[in-house]
């Protein structure tokens, strides 16, 4: 067999962002890997120490699309940690709807993607229809459909009434049967169960060696929830169910992702139950930032998102920093694509949901 | 009259050439409506084939610094002027009736191979590492689909043969001949098995999902079509246009070639080979992904050889 150097990327149209991927390749199978990042640097961490505690919130929102409500909850949280504020419990439940809602378009956004690069393209297109649904929903009730502003410091910036419960209680009625229609057709066609299930394995001693967090974790089997294990905003007060799967392969982590957009739509719903009357802010002014520093965790949809903040005596912030959960995931490739197939190796790719605008800010 | 036709006219207007062209455009039109309908979209203009082809025809072709030009721009040529000969090859009951001069089934069944070996050649002569993988995906391929296709036309050749007293008959005009007297062979259950073989042979000859294996765009990014741009990009599109109505009408004259004379069979000729276009391509198409390439090759030898064996069995025994 002849071997070949194969380059997958920066531009590739398997892959959504910029990453590389140099591949020797003998045959059709994967024999070595580099892993080369850092295309799309925007200088953000820089960026964050020019501006004021406020407008960061807009500016951490901006980092990635599709994680953009946690990326500023996350930021959030430190702060308050740091100026000593209470979120109201409203404004608590409200920040779970808006993580919850966003986790169940992400989720479902990566699981229609994998249809795509398996060539089931009829599949693709209707996971995207169902997930549309969940972009109305962001339209309808936060007024954008990626971007949804719903954090602020000290609470949330939007509020539903009762017109905006019942609109958001018809979508998820429609939403939950799609979704559960789409798990049987993931745990049945043969078309997907051929091309993912032992693709891409990651062994549950491997996930831990790499210290991999959210689906990817929970797929190999690590039972390992921000929500569950640290909660925050109202995740203490919900039923929060943990999926794992022992098997770490890519259908595993695509079974993971899809019961935990189910699972989001039932926390939507404890939510809307138990949603109480209240201020959505902690204060009506600005509170005033003390010198301080914190950190506030939360479980964006792709793991656990880590942010470190350092206020000195200026309004701005004198460091903020990080930790993406792509990063996590991003070495557990070298496992997965050892002797994989180079049919497979953007599957794989996939299969950890990697968010580079994230990791690459 | 029709019969009278040179084989000149034949291979560039009617029914090869300029028509089948337009007719293979105009399936693929279909197919791609069809498929935009299915999966909830509007969909582009039938004749949007025919402006891509166009708008390549307008532009210039890049030749990549690495690849071998001469070889890389004969290749285009050299695959849709096969299919162009191939076309003029096909009979269309009732209508025309290829001149025996030009070739039999056997002659058409070398043509057919050609246009996976000029991807091949044209694969590895672009220099590009996808091009390479293109390559040796597409020669597994053909491996696993040639087999059965072979034997598929050895079992009707010999079903007719051996039904006009001969051992065997690769004279297409004789085997829809046969078939109009004795009855199609759609309908004859000894042929069942090799129908089935020609069922999962067509996608894969015609590079469609599940076997699109060799073009993979998510995997290899069309493999060996990858470095091609303009006026070759769209000979390439020609042969595969071409391509589809060879082989579809090679299914109707192996197993449905019953049709009146004259123009209306003309229009049952093309009602069939859309509706084969439509179930067999489009819809096989829409209901599942794609294969890896070891999957597809253990399929082949799996379930098409199998059952064309079996059919030549029944054949010989029956």
């Amino acid at each position: 067999m002849s071997n070949f150097t194969i380059p997958v990327g920066p531009l590739h149209v398997a892959l959504e962002e910029p990453m590389y991927f140099r591949l020797d390749v003998e045959g059709e199978t994967v024999r070595h890997v580099d892993i080369t990042a850092g295309h799309v640097h925007r200088g953000i961490e820089y960026l964050v120490t020019k501006r004021n505690v406020f407008q960061n919130i807009v500016l951490t929102e901006r980092i990635c699309s599709l994680c953009s409500n946690s990326h500023p909850q996350a930021y959030a949280m430190a702060i308050e940690q740091i100026a000593g504020l209470t979120v109201p419990p409203r404004a608590e439940y409200l920040r779970a709807i808006a993580d919850e809602v966003k986790r169940v378009a992400s989720h479902l956004f990566n699981v229609g993607i994998l249809a795509h690069l398996v060539g089931f393209e009829s599949l693709f297109m209707h996971v995207m229809e169902v997930r549309e649904m969940m972009q109305d929903v962001k339209e309808g009730i936060f007024g954008n459909r990626m971007d949804i502003g719903a954090n602020t410091i000290g609470g949330v910036r939007y509020d539903i009434d009762p017109e905006r419960i019942g609109y958001l209680n018809e979508q998820l009625n429609k939403v939950e049967p799609a979704i559960a229609e789409i798990i049987e057709m993931y745990r049945t066609n043969g078309s997907i169960l051929g091309r993912t299930r032992g693709v891409g394995v990651l062994s549950n001693a491997q996930a831990i060696d790499c210290g991999c967090v959210g689906p990817v974790a929970r797929a190999s089997g690590i039972n390992y929830d921000v929500r569950v294990k640290a909660p925050y905003t109202a995740y203490d007060r919900l039923d929060v169910q943990v999926h794992t799967l022992p098997d770490g392969d890519v259908w595993s982590r695509a079974m993971v992702r899809l019961a935990e957009a189910r699972t989001a739509v039932d926390l939507i719903r404890q939510c809307l139950r138990a949603l109480p009357e209240g201020p959505t802010t902690a204060t009506t002014e600005r509170p005033p930032i003390p010198v301080g520093e914190a950190i506030g965790k939360c479980e964006a949809p792709r793991g656990e998102l880590i942010y470190y903040v350092r206020m000195t005596d200026s309004p701005r912030p004198e460091r903020v920093k990080w930790r993406v959960p792509s990063f996590m995931n991003w070495d557990a490739l070298g496992f997965m694509l050892k002797d994989a197939k180079i049919s497979d190796v953007a599957i794989i790719v996939n299969s950890i949901d990697p968010c580079i605008s994230c990791t690459e800010r | 009259m029709l019969e009278m036709l040179t084989t000149p006219i034949a291979a560039l207007l009617f029914p090869g050439g300029l028509f089948a062209l337009a007719f293979g455009l105009a399936l693929k039109g279909l197919d791609r409506r069809l498929a935009a309908r299915l999966q909830g979209r509007v969909g582009p203009p039938l004749a949007q084939p025919l402006f891509d082809l166009v708008k390549l025809a307008r532009k210039r072709t890049m030749v990549p610094d690495i690849a071998a030009e001469p070889v890389f721009l004969g290749a285009p040529l050299i695959g849709a002027v096969s299919m162009l000969l191939c076309a003029a090859l096909v009979p269309i009951p009732g209508v025309y009736t290829p001149d025996t001069m030009l070739g039999d089934l056997l002659v058409l069944l070398y043509l057919l191979t050609l246009p996976a070996v000029v991807l091949m050649i044209a694969g590895s002569a672009s220099g590009s590492p996808f091009g390479a993988i293109g390559f040796s995906r597409e020669m597994a391929l053909m491996l696993a689909y040639e087999g059965p296709l072979v034997l598929v036309v050895v079992a009707v050749a010999m079903r007719t043969g051996l039904g006009q007293g001969d051992l065997i008959s690769f004279s297409l005009s004789e085997i829809i001949a046969y078939q109009q007297t004795h009855g199609a062979f759609l309908f004859d259950p000894v042929m069942w098995p090799a129908l089935l073989a020609f069922l999962a042979f067509y996608p894969a000859n015609l590079g469609i999902v599940p076997f699109d294996i060799p073009e993979a765009e998510t995997e290899v990014l069309e493999g060996p079509l990858l470095e091609y741009s303009g006026p070759a990009l769209g000979l390439f599109k020609v042969m595969s246009a071409l391509k589809a109505v060879v082989v579809l009408g090679l299914g109707v004259a192996l197993f449905y070639p019953l049709a009146p004379d004259g123009a209306l069979g003309l229009l049952v000729h093309l009602a069939k080979l859309t509706g084969m276009m439509l179930i067999g391509i489009t819809v096989v198409r829409l209901s599942c992904g794609r294969m890896r390439i070891d999957q597809a090759f253990s399929f082949f030898l799996k379930w098409p050889l199998a059952l064309s064996l079996l059919s030549l069995a029944i054949v010989a025994l029956a």
